[in-house]
C-alpha cells in the first residue's frame, strides 16, 4: 500500500477531518478510486435495491470521504475511513423507516441495528452477492425457491405461483417469511465463514 | 419482542410492492414506522434483489461522472476546503421532499422539530469541534504548513451570537435539558459535586452533536449518560467520552457559554 502524501502521521478520523487541506495527488486517488468504486456501489446497492439510490448514495459517500480525509494517511487507512463513511450514511438511511418509541433505541441495538464491528466485518469479508447465496444454501427448500424466483430470476407473482404451484396469495406469505427467515440467517451464517 | 410483530395481510401486500418496485428497477421505499424486525425482512429484500445478475453492477457513465466531479471537488479543496457543508444534509432536505412524512419521523426520533435543521448543523458543529480538538492537541502535533490557524472557540471568530434563553434555573434541576437553535442543539446542565473542580456549581452547556459523525445524541437520565443514536458513542453527564463508549477516536462534546439571569439560563448560541 501506498501512500497519500504521508507529511505527517496522526491517528483518529475526527483530525482528519480538520487537515482536508492538501491537495491529494490526482493519480492516487484515480487509484483509490478505482479500487474502491465497484465495492462500495455494490454495497450500498445492496441495501438500497435499487440504482438511482445506489448512485446518490455512493456519490455522496465518495464526495464526503473527499472533503473529510486526510491525505496524510496511508491509504488503507482511508479505505477503511470510506467504508465507515459508506456505513453510517447507509445507516441514516435506514433510519428513517424505524417506528420510534421510547424502548426503541434498545429494540435496535438489539436486532443487530448497524452493530459496527460485526458489520464491518461482514462488508470486508464477503461481497453481497456471495451473502445471498449463503444465506440461499441454508434456507428450507421452498424458502430458498420462492426467494429464487423472485430475486435472482426476477419472476413475477404470478409466474412464481404457477411455478412452484401456488396460488399468488400464498407466494406473498412465502416471500415474507422466507425473507424473514433469511434475515434471522443472515448473522449466523455470514460470520461462520 | 411483542405482539407488535404479529404478521397482518398488510405486511405481505406493502413488501409485495416493495419487491416489485425493486424488480421494476425503481426506487423503492419501505413503509414508515418499521419495527426493527421488519425493517430487517426489507433490508434482506434489498440484499437479494443486489443478487439479480447485472442489478448491482455501477453504469460506466456513472462510473465516469462521479470520477470527473471528484476529481474537481480535489481541486477546489486546495483553496478554501473547509468551509464547505458536507453533503449529506443536502440530500436529507431532498429525500424530505420526496417523502412527505420524513422529516417528522425524524423528529420523533429527536423528539424535537428542530431536529432536522439541527442534522444539519451537526456536521458542522462536527466540524467546528474537530477544530476544538484539533487546537487542544496541536501541542504535541503542531500543525503541518499552510494550515490556517485553527479557531479557538467552538463559535469561531466574527461569527454573529445571540443569547437563547433555555430553562430556568429552577427548572433544571438535576437533569440535561435539551435545547435547539435554526443553528445547534445542544443541553445544559447543573455540574454539581461529581463535576470537575473548574466546572462545580456552574451550568455548562455543551453542543448535542456527537463528535464522530454528527448524530445528536441523547440524554439517558437512568443512567445519566449521553448517547449517540448512529454507533456506540457515549459521553458522561458533562460531554466527556464516557469510559464504556464503544466507539473510538472521539472528542468530548464541545462546550458553549452560559450565563444565567434573574434565574433564567441562557447560552450563547450563533444567529441561525
Amino acid at each position: 500500500m501506498g501512500t497519500l502524501r504521508r507529511k505527517q502521521v496522526v491517528g483518529g478520523q475526527a483530525e482528519a477531518l480538520a487537515l482536508g487541506q492538501n491537495a491529494v495527488d490526482v493519480q492516487e486517488f484515480q487509484t483509490l478510486y478505482q479500487e474502491n468504486l465497484g465495492l462500495i456501489y455494490r454495497y450500498v446497492y445492496s441495501k438500497v435495491g435499487n440504482r438511482e439510490e445506489a448512485e446518490d448514495l455512493t456519490s455522496q459517500i465518495f464526495i464526503k470521504a473527499v472533503r473529510g480525509v486526510d491525505h496524510n494517511r496511508s491509504t488503507a487507512s482511508i479505505q477503511k475511513w470510506l467504508y465507515q463513511v459508506a456505513r453510517t450514511t447507509i445507516a441514516d438511511y435506514w433510519r428513517a423507516y424505524y417506528r420510534t418509541t421510547a424502548s426503541s433505541l434498545e429494540e435496535l441495538l438489539e436486532a443487530g441495528w448497524e452493530g459496527p464491528v460485526e458489520e464491518e466485518m461482514i462488508f470486508a469479508s464477503s461481497q453481497p452477492a456471495e451473502r445471498v447465496q449463503r444465506v440461499l444454501q441454508a434456507l428450507p427448500e421452498h424458502y430458498r425457491e420462492v426467494l429464487t424466483c423472485r430475486f435472482l430470476l426476477s419472476l413475477s407473482i404470478r409466474e412464481t405461483a404457477l411455478r412452484m404451484g401456488l396460488t399468488e396469495a400464498n407466494v406473498k406469505v412465502l416471500q415474507f417469511r422466507a425473507l424473514k427467515r433469511a434475515a434471522d440467517l443472515e448473522h449466523v451464517v455470514t460470520r461462520t465463514v | 419482542m411483542s405482539g407488535e410483530d404479529q404478521e397482518r395481510f398488510e405486511d405481505y401486500l406493502e413488501l409485495e410492492r416493495y419487491i416489485d418496485e425493486l424488480q421494476a428497477g425503481r426506487v423503492a421505499h419501505p413503509p414508515s414506522e418499521l419495527t426493527p424486525s421488519q425493517v430487517r425482512i426489507y433490508r434482506m429484500a434489498a440484499l437479494f434483489r443486489s443478487a439479480s445478475p447485472g442489478a448491482a453492477e455501477p453504469r460506466p457513465e456513472f462510473v465516469a461522472a462521479l470520477q470527473a466531479r471528484l476529481e474537481q471537488e480535489l481541486e477546489e479543496e486546495g483553496g478554501e476546503s473547509t468551509q464547505k457543508l458536507p453533503v449529506l444534509p443536502e440530500r436529507r432536505a431532498s429525500q424530505a421532499q420526496r417523502r412527505p412524512g420524513h422529516v417528522s419521523r425524524r423528529a420523533l426520533l429527536g423528539g424535537g422539530a428542530a431536529i432536522a435543521a439541527s442534522m444539519v448543523v451537526g456536521a458542522g458543529i462536527e466540524r467546528a469541534a474537530v477544530q476544538v480538538a484539533n487546537r487542544n492537541s496541536s501541542a504535541h502535533n503542531p500543525p503541518p504548513k499552510g494550515t490556517p490557524p485553527k479557531s479557538t472557540a467552538f463559535i469561531e471568530d466574527g461569527v454573529p451570537t445571540i443569547w437563547h434563553f433555555v430553562t430556568t434555573v429552577a427548572e433544571l434541576g438535576k437533569n440535561a435539558v435539551r435545547f435547539a437553535t435554526n443553528a445547534v442543539v445542544g443541553y445544559v446542565i447543573f455540574a454539581d459535586e461529581d463535576a470537575d473542580p473548574q466546572d462545580r456549581g456552574k451550568i455548562i452547556a455543551m453542543s448535542a452533536a456527537c463528535t464522530h459523525m454528527g448524530c445528536i445524541v441523547q440524554w439517558e437520565s437512568a443512567d445519566r449518560k449521553f448517547v449517540c443514536p448512529c454507533h456506540p458513542g457515549l459521553f458522561t453527564e458533562y460531554g466527556k467520552v464516557d469510559n464504556n463508549s464503544g466507539q473510538r477516536y472521539l472528542f468530548a462534546l464541545p462546550r458553549m457559554e452560559t450565563k444565567v439571569e434573574d434565574g433564567k439560563v441562557y447560552v450563547k448560541v450563533p444567529i441561525d
